[in-house]
């Protein structure tokens, strides 16, 4: 009946499978044995190439200049590897780093203050007919779209260098904030007026000398947002 | 103590859920450390609260200190309220400092002007957002506390949060007082709706996990190889496919958590389609219907729906387009097939 008919079916595919399994260990034990043997010649290249060199340092020390070792394939294709590794790494440490998508590119943004890696921020780029911002992590207080109005068509690089500028000194500007209130909590009254691009600052801070406690207010202005330093500072004594 | 403001602190302390009484009172602040020793919170609710309210007489609370409470709680159990997300647009591009103070001062003064009977009260959190309450009265009537309106706002961003009351006329009172306070020129609604303030606020300013390539090291995550059983070599059904459906749902949704929204609402104005035999309808008028999906959470559900066999992957980009768009409310509209329309003003 259909029982026995599927039982027999289930035997064929069986056997199918064992054959076909035989098979695949055979091609593995063949690719097995045929990367052998290019280690081996390689080795062999090796040797050779040591040999060589033992013997033309034995003329060299008459005056001969002395072939330097012919670098196998495979050694070349590693020191490939490791400098490319070492490239990718150099330019995530750089702080702008890119990688090419279907659509176009997506570039990553780090930012770092004074040796701190802070926070990473992202712009993908679609680069069809013209450069267009296909989605981004950018904060919404940093001027993007008028960075990208001014740069993105004409000059990609000024504009991620621009925007790089913005991220990294509002980075900075924050940074600095938190590790206010984290390090001088003790000397910071009441609480720290700030806002989204941390552009301007009111705190009220004590301040000792000869055992009199001044309290002052202190107003910092960040004029420049591509700056991580105040243009204008106000300290006054209530 | 007015004995409105006694009742009204009374009712909002029985908002809170039992447990959480002890640390919203603590983070309000109004009442000493040792007041607080004073109260069992154990008791029922109805207790802790004549408790809480017989202390506030002793501090002698006064309206402002009620209203505090209010955004506290509001600020804790944001959920509770609906939110809709507004823009307002700049006319120049200056970088604006904002001084929180010239905003605070602004704002009170343009409401203000408009109707008089209102009470404000603001608070600010660290992560930059404002809170503003608005308890609405008329001009003949003293503010009424229970019918309040809360705005959420981020300096220096365009993006405003609105929770509004029952009386629709303020709303627009609200949007001006804005707009005229953070020194931009206009204001419309997004399109976007929900409960979950939070979510809202990582779809606009961008902070939900969006599925970006780099080439920075990822550690690669083992995938775990189900073992072949029994006797015969069972291969596990339909794998391409499932992997193909699994890679597309990464490539769409990522990996990360995602927002959550509780209701997406397609309203079509598209024509109906169907065979010339069938003339359902004489007139050849668009068919006017609309679609809402509603969830616990949304776009959780709508990740899972691939891989659950449920729909086919890639789903619809209506769908998958929300936290990017923006919106959760859509017009479509026939124009060479359907594609979201343009955004309707408030």
């Amino acid at each position: 009946g259909v029982y026995a008919y599927l039982e027999m079916l289930g035997a064929q595919a069986h056997e199918a499978a064992l054959k076909q399994e035989e098979k695949e260990q055979q091609e593995e034990k063949l690719d097995r044995l045929k990367k052998r043997v290019q280690e081996l010649r390689l080795q062999r290249d090796e040797l050779r190439a040591k040999v060589d060199l033992q013997e033309k340092r034995q003329l060299g020390k008459e005056g001969l200049v002395s072939e330097p070792a012919q670098p196998s394939a495979r050694s070349v294709i590693e020191w490939k590897i490791r400098s490319l590794r070492a490239l990718l790494q150099i330019f995530y440490l750089t702080g702008i780093s890119g990688k090419p998508t279907k659509q176009g590119v997506c570039f990553c943004i780090s930012t770092a203050y004074e040796g701190t890696y802070l926070d990473t921020y992202y712009v993908d780029l679609l680069t069809a007919a013209d450069v267009q911002i296909y989605r981004h992590s950018i904060p919404v207080f940093i001027p993007l779209g008028q960075i990208a109005k001014k740069y993105l068509q004409t000059d990609i690089r000024r504009f991620l260098a621009v925007l790089s500028e913005h991220l990294n000194a509002y980075a900075g500007r924050r940074f600095q904030v938190e590790q206010l209130q984290e390090h001088f909590s003790e000397q910071i009254e009441g609480p720290l007026q700030k806002n989204s691009l941390c552009n301007l600052l009111l705190f009220k801070y004590n301040v000792s000398s000869k055992s009199k406690t001044f309290l002052l207010n202190a107003k910092l202005l960040y004029g420049d947002i591509c700056c991580s330093l105040p243009t204008e500072v106000t300290v006054s004594c209530s | 103590m007015d004995e409105a403001v006694a009742e009204y602190i009374r009712r909002t302390v029985l908002k809170i859920p039992r447990d959480e009484i002890k640390a919203v009172v603590q983070k309000w602040g109004f009442l000493s450390e040792a007041q607080l020793q004073t109260i069992n919170f154990h008791q029922t609710k109805e207790s802790v609260s004549q408790k809480v309210v017989q202390l506030c007489e002793e501090n002698s609370a006064g309206i402002k200190q009620a209203a505090v409470l209010d955004i506290i709680y509001n600020h804790i159990y944001p959920d509770k309220r609906v939110w809709s997300v507004y823009q307002m647009n700049k006319a120049g591009e200056e970088i604006e400092f904002f001084d929180l103070t010239d905003f605070k001062e602004r704002f009170k003064r343009q409401l203000r002007s408009a109707l008089n009977n209102v009470t404000i009260n603001f608070r600010e959190y660290e992560d930059n957002a404002i809170w503003i309450r608005v308890a609405w009265g008329t001009p003949h009537t003293k503010p009424n506390q229970y019918k309040t309106s809360y705005v959420v706002y981020h300096s220096q961003t365009p993006y405003v949060f609105i929770s509004p009351s029952v009386f629709k006329s303020t709303l627009p009172l609200l949007c001006q007082a804005l707009v005229f306070a953070s020194n931009y020129y206009d204001i419309r609604g997004m399109e976007l709706r929900g409960r979950s303030l939070n979510s809202l606020k990582d779809i606009v300013f961008k902070k939900y996990s969006q599925n970006f390539q780099t080439y920075y090291p990822k550690p690669l995550q083992e995938r775990n190889v189900a073992p072949e059983s029994g006797m015969y070599r069972l291969i596990r059904e339909n794998r391409n496919e499932k992997e193909r459906i699994q890679r597309v749902n990464q490539e769409v949704f990522g990996d990360g958590p995602l927002p959550k929204i509780e209701f997406a609402q397609y309203k079509l104005e598209t024509m109906f389609k169907s065979d010339q035999t069938m003339d359902v309808l004489d007139k050849k008028e668009p068919f006017r219907c609309l679609v809402r999906f509603s969830s616990p959470h949304l776009l959780e559900s709508l990740r899972s729906l691939a891989p659950a066999g449920m729909a086919d992957a890639p789903l619809s980009p209506l769908l998958t387009c929300i936290p990017q768009k923006a919106r959760n409310y859509f017009k479509i509209r026939e124009k060479k097939g359907p594609h979201p329309g343009s955004f309707v003003s408030p």
